[in-house]
């Protein structure tokens, strides 16, 4: 809101305030008084939340009081829009250089040196080990990339961090993951930092390929559980490298309200590629890499539900799927189906899906959402809506329908994936609304 | 008493650069080299051209896709003040923000429909802001050949005389009436 409201200060010359729920506007005004040039964005504040609430609450709203001022709202509008400015608003050029952390903690006892890491929230909380010069740079052996190499520049709030090859090693240290773990981190590294949304975002970690085996990725029994090193120290280090890299803060600049226990290792695992039916490809070699090559793929999302119980030849599996998908908000029509091989032979054999894609289909086919929860979910309404508005279909007539009409809204069944995972001890599977980027070729950090 | 560790600690020396500098940007939403004096615009245009991986349509054939089919979706990535005020008819607005990480973008994006051809342009010479878009439909897995972006942008659609929308039109047209 700052961005735009500054943009029509300087495009139209006219001045702009914003209007902000009181739980985020001290994040946006911290953020303008420390970044921008010249007069900071004013704001008011009406009380949190406002949507989902009666008219009348949000009515109430405007003709109460300013939650930063305690003035009427209206009047503070006025006020923001008139006022002088203020000493410090009057603060012009380029906001003061942040002061850089050194490459190099002068030595301290291991407890000084972990306690300052909490701190500065430079951990996950959970014990690291910590990156002495001696570690990292036995870290750095397992890939033939420089030490200083960029791999990205994250943008975080205010400025841009440079992520380079060492920093994601010492990530790779803090995790406790080993040399030969580092091209897999540094192939996580490009799709750095995790998502961070108001609402519980996490990220799902998918391994393909022979690297697999030959790291002990755990894609059978427990393959998601807490058994497995390779699974547990590449999903820390993702949320570890998040964190410092990203510049994610309680309370300063991570705001999910409830967060998500899947962000400590973001459900790391390996697909089980040797289980799979004749004909399901890997996932890997589903979007468009060889069966050798050794890939990467992470998947975004918010929610995952777990089945319960053997599967029963009363209601075929897949009906279940589909009746627990239609809960989804179905963003970007992205979903992702984790199943134990048990659950894959009896699709392939029992249901007729002799490809993951023609189960993908099946989904965009039948999976059913009355029109009213689709329009009922905030991150449909803050991306479909413009679109309905703008006349894109299938959005503008689902718009016009009832509120009780059956709408199909996993329209794009290559948003939809299949990963086979799991130890045959039974019939399980996961259904998540995770929507999965194109894989990263590990080989190519090694 | 504690043992102190006798190797310093490396930490992240996470280093701030002023955002919008080149720096800022992802690798492929670095825009190309402008023009230098004297330089011929067109030769630089064809030698430097941004993100070339990038498949360009003309605006005749969106054109002809769109009267033939009517399956064209167009996507206007200038900032939604610009967009208000003059884009294709039926086009809609994603804003290319280079400040911001792309992923953030990503619900917009993957809220595109998959079974359509989906033309990203932007108010700009060379693609600069509507190729890094395409890139990034990509990395969601789009497929290639399905996600371009609009050559000569929304200049060059003007040019051609083909329709617009948007309160700048709107004026124009009451002018003109």
């Amino acid at each position: 809101m700052s961005r735009w409201a500054k943009q029509i200060q300087m495009q139209c010359n006219i001045p702009a305030i914003g209007v902000a729920s009181s739980n985020i506007v001290h994040y946006a005004t911290g953020y303008v008084a420390k970044y921008q040039t010249g007069m900071p964005i004013r704001y008011v504040s009406v009380p949190f939340p406002f949507t989902g609430q009666p008219r009348a609450v949000d009515v109430g709203y405007v003709s109460g009081k300013d939650m930063l001022t305690g003035q009427p709202l209206m009047g503070a509008v006025v006020g923001a829009l008139t006022g002088p400015l203020t000493a410090e608003e009057k603060i012009s050029g380029a906001a003061p250089e942040e002061a850089i952390e050194p490459r190099l903690l002068p030595p301290d006892s291991e407890e000084n040196l972990r306690m300052l890491f909490e701190d500065r929230e430079w951990t996950d909380f959970n014990s690291i080990i910590l990156p002495t010069e001696r570690r990292v740079t036995e870290m750095l052996k397992g890939t033939s990339h420089k030490p200083d190499e960029v791999i990205k520049t994250i943008n975080i709030t205010g400025g841009a961090r440079q992520l380079t090859v060492e920093k994601v090693a010492i990530s790779a240290v803090m995790a406790g993951a080993s040399p030969e773990h580092l091209p897999v981190i540094l192939a996580l590294a490009t799709q750095a930092p995790f998502g961070n949304s108001t609402s519980s975002m996490a990220n799902m970690v998918v391994i393909s390929g022979p690297i697999r085996n030959k790291l002990k990725f755990n894609c059978g029994t427990n393959a998601m559980g807490p058994y497995n090193r390779s699974n547990a120290v590449v999903g820390r280090a993702f949320a570890l490298m998040s964190k410092t890299a990203g510049d994610l803060r309680n309370n300063v600049n991570a705001w999910e309200t409830l967060g998500n226990t899947m962000q400590y290792n973001s459900m790391c695992y390996g697909e089980n590629e040797e289980a799979l039916p004749d004909g399901w490809d890997p996932l890997h070699v589903e979007t468009g890499f060889k069966p050798t090559d050794n890939v990467l793929s992470v998947g975004t999302g918010w929610s995952s539900i777990a089945s319960v119980g053997a599967s029963q030849s009363i209601y075929p599996t897949h009906y279940l799927m589909r009746d627990y998908m239609s809960s989804f908000c179905a963003s970007g029509s992205a979903a992702t189906i984790v199943i134990d091989p048990t659950v894959a032979g009896l699709l392939k054999d029992v249901h007729g899906f002799k490809t993951k894609a023609q189960l993908s289909e099946w989904f965009s086919q039948n999976v059913t959402k009355m029109n009213a929860s689709y329009w009922g979910n905030g991150v449909i309404q803050s991306t479909a809506v413009p679109f309905a508005l703008a006349g894109l279909e299938p959005y503008a007539s689902w718009r016009k329908l009832p509120d009780d009409a059956l709408i199909k809204p996993f329209t794009n069944p290559k948003a939809i994936h299949v990963v086979v995972a799991g130890g045959k001890v039974q019939t399980m599977w996961f259904v998540t609304d995770f929507g999965i980027r194109r894989g990263v070729k590990i080989d190519d950090w090694a | 008493m504690t043992p102190r560790l006798t190797a310093a600690v490396l930490l992240g020396a996470f280093i701030l650069v002023p955002a919008l500098s080149s720096h800022a940007l992802p690798k492929y939403a670095q825009k190309a080299p402008s023009v230098k004096p004297g330089q011929d615009p067109s030769a630089s245009a064809k030698d430097e051209i941004p993100f070339p991986q990038v498949p360009r349509i003309t605006g005749e054939e969106v054109e002809r896709i769109a009267k033939e089919k009517g399956n064209v979706v167009l996507v206007d990535t200038d900032d939604p003040e610009a967009y208000a005020a003059e884009h294709i008819k039926g086009a809609v607005n994603i804003a290319f923000d280079p400040t911001v990480e792309a992923k953030e973008q990503d619900q917009l994006l993957s809220a595109l429909p998959g079974d359509r051809l989906i033309v990203f342009y932007c108010n700009c010479s060379h693609e600069e802001d509507s190729a890094p878009m395409v890139l990034e439909m990509w990395e969601l897995g789009y497929d290639h050949e399905k996600v371009k972006a609009l050559k000569g942008g929304l200049t060059r659609w003007e040019q051609l005389g083909y329709p617009l929308a948007g309160t700048d039109v709107d004026k124009n047209q009451e002018k003109g009436n």
